[in-house]
């Protein structure tokens, strides 16, 4: 074959003619909008590049999707430039962050609050720091860019576990050593609240629940379960709902330990016997987090059974299996049913009638296991797989299995490590 | 020897309609009151008398509700802390937070600090009383427990995933007996200074993007938006179907 | 001689003892709650009850009719005669022959018994049940060969004393089956307490062709709501009781029954009478409850029903669907007895089962059983424009929508609907979110005072405003607002305004040629008639009619019309839930695919929603609004 490009013009014709039977097959062979000119040089079909924006507007991507690469890249870099430093000398007051650690860690709440605090603290001028105020064991390694100027670690057997009255002693005790202009606290059911509570009415301060809107003046709460704003004085001690504030996220703080001189405490009244095992499916499915629902796709019963089990979901089941006597009323999902909250729902073989989708409005993230691509679920579904759905689980269940053993292992080297 | 319980009570409020009824929480103590002490389980309400919320709580089956009659506008703590000491309650369950009102979830917190007593929060269960001892489950998040034992007389704030209230039945409801005491008068002066509106809606916070580079601007501004219907697997093999889901499950944190 | 005069003497003591059998049972009924009844006027009009009304629903079964007719009125009148030919001893030989002519019908009748009795059908009780075709022919023939003498055909003193031995045995028999058994409960009570019952029913109205369909209400003032034990029945309910002959007509027709829940509506009522007169159900010999035995049930009147008697998911498993009422050739009214003693579960108790007392809570909270805002309601209507009675005060029709507002499903027949009276130019308003739920599910619960509050406030807010019609697409608010709320409706907030189910109101707009439509082109459609329209109101027609007028033929069900069978859907029966063997639903759309049809057509959203409930592949389900709104030529202006 000869290596001169030759024109086509039927071809070319055809790529003119829009009206052509076979222009669509010949316009779509032009791919990337690539086009061979009439010169032979390759040129670029304006008309079929780019993509159409979230806002309708038509955008030309030249780095072809590449633009992610390099800028992994370029923000480790940016962590390398430290974030400008905060600090604060020899503070005239605090205001003191009774943060969850929920697993050791700062959570998203908690850090929601630090930024108040530090809101509070430019309102009202002065030299404040924040303080957290942590019990227990803390993973947490990145208190200084969450806006942490101090870190009061009040350590000892009495804090581990489940100790509101021995916290509750040892905050009294931070408020009589220091000089505390606010007490904040997440309104969670983590500990936050029950903590904040205890606070006040040994304090004898009365403080503000379920505050959302906070400046040095004035508290925005909620009240009557949640159908009033009470607005009012900020008060001392406020326990605070999620995004009450902004994350810190521009400056980088001292995270300064600072210490409680007495730590004893009273001997406790209420004592911790620890965690209870709880069976998936004893959780009440309107809490369930995690809900694996069988339909009238299911035939084999006892493998569902199993595959719920495997992945730890709480069961739960569409009208049909109900009715069919395969599932218990109780587990029934929808209009009729329970109205399931979970975060993720895995919907075997149920096409979605009108009532289910319902009960599963509140669901997060929705993943479908069906045999009809065209039903309700798959629409409503995040992640939609098409097939049978024994041949399914049984690989899912696979790959949970594995997973649990490596991670068993992982978490056996962790513990040796930590020996 | 039958401990003595009582169970708190406050008119609810209906999430929906925003009517009066029995609130959650409030039943839910009843309910627990009723298994541990039957019919020997005392309710009390500070409030008005005339109130026929207090009539759906006492369709539960009391024979009487003990009423400290007190404006609304009074502050219940002082008759609430003088009617324990002289009943000698042993065990007062409450809800968390009260439907109406202030809802900050502190009565039982004062009661506890007055009385000198004692308070867990969150109670699923009484799942024993020995020795001056109870044996509580306590409701952590997501339908987990923790077990705790707390040493008699205590007050236990109810969690909605304690056992469900009975039906309320209209008959005996109507012949409930309100056994009404003089309550107190102390006026609640803080509350005067508020001021209360009707909830506003809460902004749900957007993600804030604060791009550096216009690269970041750039690929803020040509994200795929979130939503619409989501990924379909067909043709894959089921064992790429079946990783596909485990991602998720792992990505959710769901399976850990 | 004395031996002469034995029968004679043995009629005149069965006579007696039979009388006082009688008024011993009647002393039972007595114990029964006062309820007043226009007693001369009932007794004056039974025997027209009985040949007209009566034999209106035996007549459905006609070798039954006949067959009762011949005994019964051959019975009635021989024993008549034999009083006068035999006690009274009037020497008239044409007397004589007319007894012989009233035996031998009876003698044709009761063989005609016998022979059904050869081989019955299920339904049917057995027990002393299969001896009355015996006792029936023994007292014909006794008193045959008896009368024979009077008659001339036999000289005075045949036979000698031998004879009259055997005959007075037989006299024992036929009597002791046909008096002494009818005071004492034999079967035979049936005759003399049914008689009763229809003088005294609580529901006069239903003689002559009238329909009596609403619950009475209850007082919420006594001291115990509801139906607790036997004895706080009305006693003309007790009397009911008594009138059952156990003929199973009922248990054929139940739904529950069918579908294996532990209801049979003949046993129910036996075991009232069981209650009523103390004692156990060992003697009965009919089908049992499904999945329960027979024998361990006893009560008295004195003694609470569900403590022993009758078990709570009986009283729950009943649909309301009034099969067995409209079955009842004693018009027996089973749906009363069931709501009042679950009145007594409900509002004495607090045991209304599984999501009972949920949806009674939301009802009494929100005024709608699925506890959605009440500023929701009208949220379906957004892209209606229709007008709200608030702005309108005055209009022609009042669309009462019903809690299918808050349901995906039913607003679709809701916009149907409304799209209909649009294209005829009705003069329409809804109430908007002044409207509540009209209080069916919570009366058939039990809930009667969530009933009557729901009434009398829906009754103030319907007396604000002048319209002169009310229409609903739901048929169970249909009979609430048309049957029920009169009890309450002390303002006259609905007097003379006419309560109609849309399918009656499209009727009249398609004949009166404000709808125009094409024809249907689909497939074969079968009609699905709603209890609560069809046998609570008696509307059968217009949703044919309907059909009709699109051209299609519809392809009717066996059980269809007054026979129609529940779609599973009413008396709170999907909220109770109690189990069976199978689902009344897929019963029905058994019923439904056996007509060949692709498409049911159905007159409520409770039905859609049962019967779309069930598992394809299946017909396709469709409101009557729904079909006719595809047909429908829009006119363009």
């Amino acid at each position: 074959m000869s290596d001169i490009i030759r024109r086509d013009p039927r071809a070319e014709w055809i790529m003119r003619n829009r009206l052509h039977p076979l222009h669509e097959q010949y316009a779509s062979q032009e791919e990337g909008g690539e086009v061979r000119g009439p010169s032979g040089l390759i040129r670029k079909f304006p008309h079929k590049v780019g993509f159409i924006g979230p806002n309708g507007i038509k955008r030309i991507d030249r780095l072809k999707g590449n633009a992610t690469a390099p800028k992994g890249k370029r923000s480790a870099a940016a962590q390398e430039v430290q974030l400008p430093l905060h600090k604060v000398d020899s503070p005239d007051y605090y205001i003191m962050v009774v943060a969850d650690m929920v697993g050791g860690r700062l959570t998203g709440h908690d850090k929601d609050i630090l930024g108040l605090a530090h809101k509070l603290i430019a309102e009202q001028g002065g030299n404040g720091a924040v303080v957290a105020v942590c019990f227990g064991e803390v993973k947490e390694e990145h208190f200084d860019t969450a806006g942490v100027d101090r870190v009061l670690h009040i350590e000892g057997e009495a804090f581990e576990g489940y100790a509101p009255e021995a916290r509750v002693q040892a905050l009294a005790k931070v408020e009589a050593q220091y000089t505390v202009k606010h007490w904040l606290f997440p309104d969670s059911i983590h500990g936050g609240c029950d903590l904040a509570s205890r606070l006040a009415a040994r304090l004898g301060e009365r403080p503000a629940t379920q505050a959302w809107q906070v400046n040095a003046e004035q508290t925005v709460s909620r009240g009557a379960s949640a159908s009033l704003d009470i607005t009012r004085q900020t008060p001392k001690i406020l326990m605070l709902l999620e995004e009450c504030a902004d994350a810190i996220d521009e400056t980088r703080h001292e995270a300064t330990p600072m210490s409680l001189d007495d730590v004893s405490v009273a001997a406790a009244t209420i004592k911790d016997k620890g965690l209870m095992a709880v069976d998936p499916n004893a959780i009440p499915m309107a809490e369930a987090e995690f809900i694996l629902s069988a339909g009238n796709g299911i035939h084999n019963w006892d493998q569902f059974h199993e595959a719920a089990q495997v992945l730890g979901a709480t069961e739960g089941a569409s009208r049909v299996a109900v009715d069919d006597g395969f599932m218990p009323r109780s587990r029934q999902v929808g209009a009729t049913g329970t109205w399931v909250t979970a975060r993720v729902y895995v919907a075997v073989g149920i096409s979605g009638a009108i009532q289910h989708m319902q009960g599963i409005g509140q669901v997060d993230k929705v993943v479908a296991i069906n045999t009809d691509a065209g039903c309700d679920m798959v629409k409503r579904a995040a992640l939609s797989v098409i097939g049978d759905s024994e041949e399914i689980l049984a690989e899912l269940m696979k790959l949970v299995a594995e997973h649990k053993q490596t991670s068993l292992s992982d978490q056996a080297e962790e513990n040796s490590n930590a020996a | 020897m039958p401990h003595k319980v009582i169970s708190l009570i406050s008119v609810g409020r209906h999430p929906q309609s925003g009517r009066s009824r029995r609130a959650d929480q409030d039943s839910r103590a009843v309910e627990l009151g009723l298994k541990l002490a039957g019919t020997g389980l005392d309710v009390v309400h500070a409030g008005n008398s005339e109130e026929p919320v207090l009539r759906q709580y006492a369709g539960m089956g009391l024979p009487k509700v003990t009423v400290l009659e007190q404006a609304e506008s009074a502050d219940a703590l002082p008759a609430l802390s003088n009617y324990l000491k002289a009943e000698k309650a042993d065990i007062v369950l409450t809800g968390v937070r009260s439907e109406s009102g202030e809802s900050s979830g502190m009565t039982p917190y004062l009661l506890a600090e007055q009385l000198g007593w004692p308070i867990v929060a969150r109670v699923a269960d009484i799942v024993e009383i020995k020795d001056g001892e109870a044996q509580v489950l306590l409701a952590l998040p997501r339908g987990q427990r923790r077990q705790v034992t707390v040493k008699l007389p205590f007050i236990a704030s109810i969690d909605n995933a304690a056992q469900a209230a009975r039906q309320s039945a209209y008959g005996p409801g109507l012949r409930a007996k309100m056994a009404a005491q003089t309550g107190s008068t102390e006026e609640d002066n803080v509350r005067v200074n508020w001021s209360e509106a009707p909830a506003k809606a809460r902004p749900k916070r957007l993600k804030v993007v604060k791009a550096k580079t216009a690269a970041d601007r750039f690929k803020a501004a040509t994200a795929k938006p979130q939503g619409g219907s989501g990924k379909v697997m067909k043709n894959e093999s089921a064992q790429e179907k079946a990783q596909a889901i485990f991602d998720l499950l792992i990505e959710e944190k769901v399976i850990r | 001689m004395v031996i002469d005069w034995l029968p004679s003497i043995l009629i005149v003591v069965l006579l007696l003892l039979g009388v006082i059998g009688m008024l011993r049972r009647a002393s039972l009924w007595r114990a029964g709650q006062p309820e007043k009844v226009n007693i001369i006027a009932g007794l004056m009009a039974m025997p027209g009850r009985y040949l007209k009304d009566l034999h209106h629903v035996v007549e459905r079964d006609k070798y039954m009719s006949k067959t009762h007719v011949a005994t019964g009125g051959g019975f009635v009148l021989s024993m008549v005669l034999v009083l006068v030919v035999h006690v009274f001893k009037v020497q008239q030989q044409i007397v004589a022959w007319a007894l012989l002519g009233a035996l031998l019908l009876m003698l044709v009748g009761a063989f005609f018994v016998f022979k059904r009795r050869l081989n019955p059908p299920e339904r049917l009780s057995k027990g002393p049940w299969m001896r009355l075709p015996k006792s029936l022919i023994t007292f014909a023939v006794t008193f045959i060969v008896l009368t024979l003498p009077a008659a001339g055909i036999l000289p005075e003193g045949t036979g000698g004393i031998a004879l009259i031995m055997v005959l007075s045995i037989g006299v024992i028999i036929g009597l002791g089956e046909l008096l002494f058994g009818m005071g004492w409960g034999g079967p035979m009570k049936h005759a003399f307490a049914g008689a009763l019952h229809l003088a005294f029913h609580r529901r006069p109205e239903r003689f002559g062709g009238g329909r009596s369909t609403g619950l009475k209400p209850v007082d919420l003032t006594s001291a115990v709501i509801g139906v607790a034990k036997p004895s706080d029945f009305k006693w003309n309910q007790l009397l009911g009781f008594d009138a059952c002959v156990q003929c199973g007509k009922c248990q054929a027709m139940c739904p529950a029954f069918a579908a294996g829940q532990p209801l049979n509506p003949k046993k129910l009522i036996q075991d009232m009478v069981v209650g009523l007169a103390g004692g156990t159900d060992a003697n009965y010999a009919g089908s049992p409850y499904p999945g329960k035995e027979v024998g361990q049930a006893k009560g008295n009147p004195n003694e609470i029903i569900t403590a022993g008697l009758v078990s709570q998911e009986t009283l729950w498993s009943c649909t309301t669907c009034r099969a067995c009422v409209e079955e009842c050739p004693m018009m027996i009214e089973h749906v009363d007895a069931i709501v009042d003693m679950r009145r007594f579960l409900t509002m004495e108790k607090g045991e209304t089962p599984n999501k009972g007392s949920e949806v009674l809570e939301n009802i009494i909270a929100t005024d709608n059983p699925g506890g959605y805002a009440p500023g929701s309601r009208t949220n379906w209507a957004a892209d209606q424009n229709l007008p709200v009675m608030k702005d309108k005060k005055e209009v022609d029709v009042l669309f009462w929508v019903s809690d299918g507002a808050f349901d995906m499903r039913s607003q679709r027949i809701l916009r149907a609907f409304v799209k209909l009276m649009k294209a005829a130019n009705v003069d329409v308003a809804i109430l908007g979110d002044e409207e509540r739920d009209s209080g069916d599910v919570a009366r058939r619960l039990g809930d009667d005072a969530t009933f009557q509050s729901l009434a009398k406030r829906n009754l103030a807010t319907l007396g604000q405003y002048k319209f002169n019609k009310i229409v609903t697409t739901d048929p169970h608010a249909y009979h609430c607002l048309r049957n029920e709320y009169a009890d309450f409706d002390k303002d006259g907030a609905l007097a003379g305004v006419e309560v109609l189910h849309h399918t009656t109101f499209l009727n009249q707009l398609v004949q009166s040629g404000a709808l125009k439509l094409d024809a249907f082109k689909g497939g074969k459609v079968t009609y699905h008639d709603p209890c609560y329209l069809g046998r609570y109101n008696g509307e059968y027609e217009a949703p044919r009619d309907l059909l009709r007028s699109l051209g299609i033929e519809i392809a009717e069900m066996e059980r269809s019309g007054f026979r129609s069978r529940c779609c599973g859907g009413g008396g709170g029966a999907p909220i109770t839930d109690i189990p069976g063997e199978r689902r009344i639903a897929d019963m029905r759309m058994e019923d439904a695919s056996a007509t060949g049809a692709e498409l049911v057509a159905v007159g409520c959203q409770q039905c859609t929603a049962m019967l779309e409930g069930v598992v394809e592949p299946r017909p396709q389900v469709k409101d009557i609004s729904e079909i006719l709104v595809d047909q429908l030529i829009e006119e363009v202006h």
